[in-house]
């Protein structure tokens, strides 16, 4: 599937959801005072926070995409 | 951990999250050039400096007494430091602050080497799978045993330990490891925590 299919927004809002998701649970995970708040946080936290940002940015990219094939269009 | 530095952090994840908010419910304010960049700080710069505020925090509170203690197979390690006992050697460094005492398990069995605190994180994360996935050992023992780099780390180059006749003789097999602090005779009684239930325990401010 192109990245064009998806969309930008749908792509920002996975993103969004994906990055809130995992800011919750460090919360939650600094809330916490227990050994496994650690292994919450660096196994599950960090995974959803870094997966937004790497959502984001491929939505970056897809802007980049999207730019390129307007100017070969016209 | 410092309060300040739990503040700053609880503000950029909270900054954070209302900027995601933003882009979750109308991500076609992205189309101005001003929203592009708060796009950019609030969906990778802050969630990046959240995650580095974040595990910065994990690291410093799991070198605290309290952490180390509030798992369930740690609990008697804990109370031996208060054993009213000088040849106790864990509770004689905690009760005269010869350590800090809110980090005493750490100052002790830290890795000091330049991935020491990597290494003690995995060593922690292996403990925690035996606690909850397999069976912890009884009694348990530190894998390679204890390392005198651990004491010589502070006590290497104190006038009181260098002087010491019994030290000077055996230093060199100190340091190489070959001869063990804890060799009977010498500092051999550390949290002994099968004894616990027969000795007096000193309580602070009594």
């Amino acid at each position: 599937m192109r990245l064009s299919e998806i969309g930008m927004g749908r792509l920002l809002r996975v993103s969004s959801a994906l990055i809130i998701l995992g800011l919750v649970v460090e919360i939650v995970s600094l809330v916490w005072y227990h050994p496994l708040s650690f292994v919450l946080f660096a196994f599950v936290g960090i995974s959803l926070i870094g997966l937004g940002i790497l959502v984001y940015l491929i939505s970056l990219a897809f802007v980049a995409t999207r730019s390129t094939e307007n100017r070969n269009s016209t | 951990v410092g309060g300040a530095v739990i503040a700053m952090l609880v503000v950029q994840i909270v900054l954070s999250i209302i900027l995601a908010s933003i882009f979750l419910i109308r991500p076609s304010v992205t189309s101005a050039t001003a929203w592009k960049i708060l796009a950019f700080i609030g969906l990778c710069a802050l969630p990046f400096l959240c995650i580095v505020g974040g595990m910065n925090t994990h690291m410093q509170r799991s070198e605290q007494t309290q952490f180390c203690i509030s798992c369930h197979a740690m609990v008697p390690y804990g109370q031996s430091l208060y054993v009213d006992d000088p040849s106790y050697l864990p509770a004689q460094h905690f009760q005269n602050h010869r350590v800090p005492a809110d980090m005493a398990c750490y100052a002790c069995h830290a890795d000091y080497s330049i991935y020491g605190p990597l290494k003690d994180k995995m060593r922690g994360l292996t403990r925690i799978y035996m606690q909850y996935v397999s069976t912890p050992p009884n009694p348990i023992r530190i894998p390679g045993g204890y390392q005198n780099g651990q004491c010589l780390h502070c006590h290497l180059g104190a006038r009181s330990f260098e002087e010491n006749q019994i030290h000077a003789a055996v230093m060199d097999s100190l340091k190489s490891n070959q001869m063990s602090c804890l060799t009977s005779g010498c500092h051999d009684t550390a949290h002994n925590v099968a004894q616990l239930s027969h000795v007096k325990f000193w309580r602070p401010g009594q």
